[in-house]
């Protein structure tokens, strides 16, 4: 099998595939882009002229742009947190020998990734409510007179969503650290440099890519993201995906919706591009 | 910095650095380990609650919510979904995502990149454009509120998981093999099926689970496309957590759970999860 077959060798295996994602996925897609290029009479539904007045909409009216942009703030704040979070857990697990303390860390690690992400929102329902785990403590020990309205808070939505896509940062990172060659580290420690200078200096930067891996899959994850700020902090959150959401079910404004959930796309796109640039940008500076 | 694979320089830093080392590394790593751990253990303890409110730490222990549960029609019905349509999902993205994996991993033909492109997107577009997508779709279609929908729905929610998976086997398949297969006689069908295939079982099956586990736990888009007679375990999960906080919601969350890590172990034992994501 193989070269001899000539220039089209693959296309009779990809082909199923093909028309699957064409018609359940660009389809609807393209559809989605037409539904927003049109206005709506006053009962929503779309008329057939052509315009862009939901985009000005989505452009103009704090309700949508407010949302994009906290959209995007959030997303930063949970990529970063996931990093921050994701690292540490990633070198220990690079580092551990295999057994039963290893399984055990990856078992916690990747069974939040098999488990629905709304059975995980619930747990975090159950620990937030006002007579949760978490408001026993905060009123036993003091900390607060009374249970504090956790499950509203925005708080609580950057904490649940962070702990819903940490495992996304995790699984890259420790792929990138597990394949750092140790003889690196032990080469850069017996000519001198302290643990952290060989930190700083060699794991860091070797492990780069997979730095860049868990920004690039988290980041998008947390911009479309919308069970999980429903559950946890209710539908008035300023998140994008929640904005199209409740434009779906309860205005039952679809075209608006569209344009949103479009200006989102590209956003995310826009932001994954620009730090895939950045990354190898990075990267060239440092190797060269 | 603790030297776990023993290196002579290593050892000869004291042991006190090494066990504050150690410490430094192991208790930030513990605390956030408990994070992750933290809300579904929670869940699953509190699920055994016998009252009829959610509490943490239970004031006993008792399984009357698994009883309700099981013995619920309605959420009877929406087990058996859920498992039809986890069966339909894994055939579809198996079938799919192996053939769509191997011709992009060995495919010469143009546009290869593009449609390696198109078949991961779905993990970067925003789920909330996927569900609105399909829900505007198949309204037009009649297939909302119907299992083809949640099948087609699943299935393209799944088949970028599957396809990575078993991209990552593909590319470490050895042509050599194949080709030696061919030398001696063998068809390409029959090398596809008695060579390639077996040497892709590794991604096929982590392919397979991903696809299942993703079906099993799929809300963002079945919350928009399903109604009252295609609940899906997870759909009824999302509105009973909107509405009210029941333990049998919590047992439900459990089972669901036991159902992941079973999977999971299940998988362990054939190939290495951790290097396929």
């Amino acid at each position: 099998m193989g070269a001899a077959r000539g220039r089209l060798f693959g296309v009779g295996f990809v082909l199923p595939a093909a028309v699957f994602l064409v018609l359940v996925f660009l389809v609807p897609l393209v559809r989605v882009l037409s539904l927003s290029l049109h206005p709506v009479d006053g009962a929503g539904n779309p008329l057939p002229e052509f315009s862009l007045v939901q985009y000005q909409r989505v452009f103009t009216e704090s309700f949508f742009s407010q949302a994009l942009v906290s959209s995007f703030q959030t997303s930063l704040l949970v990529t970063a947190l996931c990093l921050a979070l994701g690292y540490p857990v990633a070198y220990a697990l690079s580092r551990v020998p295999g057994g039963a303390l290893r399984t055990l860390m990856f078992v916690i690690v990747l069974s939040p990734l098999l488990t629905s992400v709304v059975v995980r929102s619930y747990g975090w329902v159950v620990l937030l409510s006002a007579n949760g785990v978490v408001n026993r403590f905060l009123v036993g020990t003091g900390i607060a007179d009374q249970p504090l309205p956790l499950l509203t808070s925005y708080t609580a939505v950057v904490v649940s969503v962070t702990h819903v896509l940490l495992p996304f940062a995790i699984i890259p990172l420790t792929t990138a650290l597990g394949g750092i060659d140790p003889h690196l580290r032990r080469a850069s420690q017996s000519l001198g440099a302290g643990p952290a200078r060989t930190f700083g200096r060699v794991t860091l930067p070797l492990s780069l890519p997979g730095v860049a891996a868990a920004c690039m899959v988290v980041f998008p994850l947390s911009m479309g993201i919308y069970i999980t700020p429903l559950l946890v902090g209710g539908a008035n959150q300023p998140l994008a995906g929640l904005r199209v959401y409740s434009q779906i079910t309860s205005v039952y404004d679809y075209p608006v919706a569209a344009a949103l959930s479009l200006t989102l796309l590209v956003l995310t796109l826009v932001c994954v591009a620009a730090m895939g640039a950045g990354f190898r940008f990075w990267e060239r500076r440092n190797h060269g | 910095m603790a030297e776990t694979t023993a290196a002579p320089r290593a050892r000869r830093r004291p042991a006190v650095a090494r066990h504050a080392g150690r410490i430094a590394l192991g208790l930030p790593v513990g605390l956030i380990l408990l994070f992750l751990a933290a809300p579904l253990v929670v869940l699953a303890v509190s699920s055994l609650n016998p009252a009829a409110s959610l509490e943490f730490p239970p004031r006993g222990v008792s399984l009357r919510w698994y009883a309700s549960v099981l013995s619920s029609p309605d959420w009877s019905v929406s087990f058996r979904l859920s498992g039809l349509l986890v069966v339909m999902v894994v055939a579809t993205t198996t079938v799919l995502g192996t053939l769509a994996a191997y011709g992009l991993t060995r495919g010469t033909f143009p546009g290869r990149r593009l449609v390696e492109g198109v078949a991961l997107a779905p993990l970067m577009v925003p789920e909330i454009i996927i569900a609105l997508g399909l829900l505007y779709y198949f309204q037009g279609l009649g297939l909302l509120n119907s299992v083809p929908g949640l099948w087609l729905a699943h299935s393209l929610v799944a088949l970028p998981f599957t396809v990575r998976t078993i991209m990552i086997s593909a590319s470490r398949l050895d042509p050599a093999l194949e080709r030696a297969a061919a030398t001696l006689g063998a068809g390409r069908t029959r090398v596809f099926l008695t060579v390639t295939l077996p040497l892709l079982r590794p991604g096929i099956l982590a392919g397979a689970v991903f696809a299942a586990v993703t079906s099993l736990g799929e809300v963002a888009v079945s919350v928009l496309i399903s109604g009252a007679n295609t609940t899906t375990v997870p759909v009824r999960v999302f509105s009973a957590v909107k509405f009210e906080l029941d333990p049998s919601v919590a047992a439900v969350s459990t089972l669901l759970m036991l159902a992941s890590v079973v999977v999971m172990v299940a998988v362990d034992r054939m190939t290495r999860l951790s290097e396929a994501v």
